[in-house]
């Protein structure tokens, strides 16, 4: 509560947005519960210490590994690391082209998240495959770049969906939106448009009606969404959209991706040369063991999981460095 | 599960002046919300142990001082003003933890510590580094909390003997101190000339100005290595450095402005025009006799001196305004020298208009 206090002072004083100052909140409440639930473990290198790995871990991104669906999703920061994790994870699956189903890229996802709703895949997939066919391979550039539109703008696009929905059943969404005059006007015409060609509503709603209602959500819209001209620039293009083409539109553009910035662009998506000798290095050691080719690249992909620090992970990262004298070579001894 | 619940035993301390029984009260109430969302829980009997634990847990944050650890992060947070909060509370409970690790090692072998010269040496690194670190907190800009941090860091580089140990450089926000005469019996009388030197070296170097561009101004704030250095010096130098790094970054974004990228340098005609009109604006800004940074901050002006002050501001900030820049610069494209100027003339010349307003230090 006191908390709660200064950070209202600080939205006062700072030009920090409120986004930020609530990620904050959420980061020092996740801290002392964390605190709380592994005391005896944590305790032993002081207070002060943990507090210093946790926050360096949020600010490394390092910190959603393994944590549970509700807090990987609770800020920005959060959802692009877990992005990035993926990415990062996952990488070895791109480069060899493999197409995976959905239920192949859920469980993924729940390696690292294990509570990984399957809602949230669905969607993606949904995207991918433009709803139909669901069952299909994916490639992981595909998948991951419609993860990312997904998970990021989770919210935002839920309120889309409810307009699309509205606007293709031929209601009127005002209910869901602060109409502007001008599209009152519009609505009732594009309704009865809508209902003259009902059998066509596959091919979606009016472009510059959904571009409206959607400039109109952004503005009410506390939660983060896509740019409003990249938006923009995709309804433009076409007279009619559906919400799935307009969606893989938006998750294929450049500046998306760029804003959220937890990936490199599509181009640069499989280059990772340090990333690419740590894992022949990684394969290399499980060839000399009876497995498999394929398998060998997945445990390589988890013990990349492995590797990357959570802050519970940073603790005993710590400890193995204190108790040898050493810091720098600690990674090294790891591989 | 205890998410909320524990949310709201973060803070114990902050908490003191709620009525306790309120407080529990709504805590296990949401706690109950919770629980009747589960299957296969009896409420009552979980409820009981779940108030049990939540007391535990309160006494334990309170024990490990958590409470007190947070809101001085947040307080520090708040006054720094930092873009990325984030990464501030990374660096300021990193900083706490190296200083509380470092600082029982200290007590632990206190002596040793002070009687080889060595390790007093990197003491004296070590007190260098966090001073730096409190320095960058804030910026200049922000008065009172930058004036705090100068403090800090000057009682942290006046730290010579082994009577004062870290723990007891006061950190707190205690209001502005640029009045507080030092306390310079605790510590060692002053701060070294060669610590002040080097601090503000290093924020030069840190707020990204070259040590050739720099070296002139650290001339003028030069004091010898034997000196004690005095707060109200120091302060000085450690703002006109800020001012400077701000300044010259300052400069070389205008120098972007007026050069176009593709056609290389700039011409020495418009360089010049650009150069007159900030020398007017800051000879404007300065008034008779005191330096432009030192008349900005000393806060003993009197009332009417204060509004002069600000006239003069204010004719100096339309004197560099973009219309008469823009003036300054269409007459200086027909007339004036022909040939070129490069980024570092130019920014030596601007370096020399501002380090000629700065006052030698004796």
């Amino acid at each position: 509560m006191i908390t709660a206090g200064y950070i209202c002072l600080a939205v006062d004083r700072v030009t920090v947005s409120t986004q930020t100052m609530i990620s904050v909140l959420v980061y020092l409440s996740d801290a002392v519960t964390q605190l709380l639930e592994h005391k005896e473990e944590y305790t032993q290198f002081g207070v002060i210490r943990y507090f210093a790995e946790y926050f360096s871990s949020v600010k490394n991104s390092n910190h959603v590994l393994f944590r549970e669906y509700n807090y990987i999703r609770a800020t920005p920061h959060n959802r692009a690391s877990f992005i990035r994790v993926f990415w990062r994870c996952y990488r070895q699956i791109g480069k060899s082209g493999d197409l995976l189903s959905m239920l192949e890229y859920r469980s993924l996802l729940q390696l690292l998240c294990p509570d990984f709703p399957v809602e949230v895949v669905q969607s993606t997939t949904r995207i991918v495959l433009m709803e139909d066919a669901i069952d299909c391979l994916m490639s992981f550039s595909d998948f991951l770049f419609a993860f990312q539109l997904q998970f990021y703008y989770q919210e935002f696009l839920d309120s889309v969906l409810v307009i699309y929905q509205d606007l293709l059943a031929g209601k009127s969404p005002n209910t869901v939106i602060v109409p502007t005059s001008t599209s009152i006007e519009q609505l009732p015409s594009v309704v009865a448009e809508e209902n003259d060609k009902d059998g066509q509503q596959q091919d979606g709603v009016e472009s510059s009606t959904l571009a409206q209602c959607i400039d109109a959500l952004c503005d009410r819209f506390k939660h983060s969404h896509p740019s409003r001209s990249c938006m923009k620039e995709i309804l433009h293009e076409t007279d009619k959209v559906c919400y799935y083409s307009f969606l893989m539109n938006l998750a294929k553009h450049e500046t998306i991706n760029q804003t959220i910035g937890a990936l490199p662009s599509k181009d640069e998506l499989l280059i990772d040369p340090e990333m690419d000798q740590e894992l022949d290095k990684l394969i290399a050691q499980i060839s000399v063991s009876p497995s498999s080719n394929s398998s060998g690249s997945a445990v390589g992909g988890l013990k990349e999981v492995q590797r990357k620090a959570s802050p519970r992970r940073n603790i005993h990262h710590r400890r193995k460095v204190e108790s040898d004298g050493s810091t720098e070579e600690t990674d090294s001894s790891e591989n | 599960m205890m998410r909320r619940s524990l949310y709201v035993s973060c803070f114990p301390a902050g908490l003191k002046s709620l009525p306790l029984p309120l407080l529990r009260h709504g805590t296990s109430t949401a706690m109950a919300d919770k629980e009747k969302r589960r299957p296969g829980v009896t409420p009552p009997g979980m409820s009981e142990s779940k108030a049990t634990k939540l007391d535990s847990d309160r006494e334990f944050l309170s024990q490990a001082g958590v409470g007190e650890l947070l809101r001085g992060a947040i307080l520090k947070m708040v006054e720094a003003r930092s873009d990325d909060p984030i990464g501030f509370l990374a660096d300021h409970f990193c900083n706490l933890a190296s200083e509380s690790e470092t600082g029982t090692a200290g007590c632990g072998d206190g002596d040793q510590l002070n009687n080889s010269p060595l390790s007093a040496g990197a003491q004296e690194q070590q007190h260098l580094n966090r001073a730096l670190w409190h320095l960058r907190l804030a910026h200049h800009s922000q008065r009172s909390a930058f004036s705090n941090n100068v403090r800090v860091a000057y009682d942290l580089l006046n730290l010579t003997g082994p009577l004062r140990q870290p723990g007891e450089v006061p950190e707190g926000p205690d209001g502005s101190c640029t009045d507080s005469p030092t306390t310079e019996g605790g510590g060692g009388g002053g701060v070294k000339g060669g610590l002040y030197t080097q601090t503000l070296q290093c924020l030069c170097s840190e707020g990204g100005v070259p040590a050739a561009t720099s070296a002139p101004l650290l001339q003028r704030l030069h004091c010898q290595d034997h000196e004690a250095v005095p707060y109200d010096v120091f302060r000085h130098g450690v703002l006109t450095c800020a001012v400077f790094s701000d300044y010259i970054r300052q400069a070389q974004r205008l120098y972007a402005e007026v050069c176009c990228p593709d056609e290389g340098p700039a011409s020495r005609a418009l360089c010049l025009a650009v150069l007159g009109t900030l020398k007017e604006a800051l000879e404007t800004s300065q008034g008779c006799d005191t330096n432009c940074c030192v008349n900005a901050n000393t806060k003993a002006n009197s009332c009417l001196e204060v509004n002069v002050n600000a006239i003069r501001y204010l004719e100096a900030s339309a004197k560099i305004s973009p219309y008469k820049l823009a003036q300054a610069m269409s007459g200086a494209q027909t007339r004036g020298p022909g040939g070129n100027m490069d980024a570092k003339e130019f920014e030596n010349a601007a370096a020399e208009l501002f380090i000629t307003r700065v006052k030698v230090v004796s």
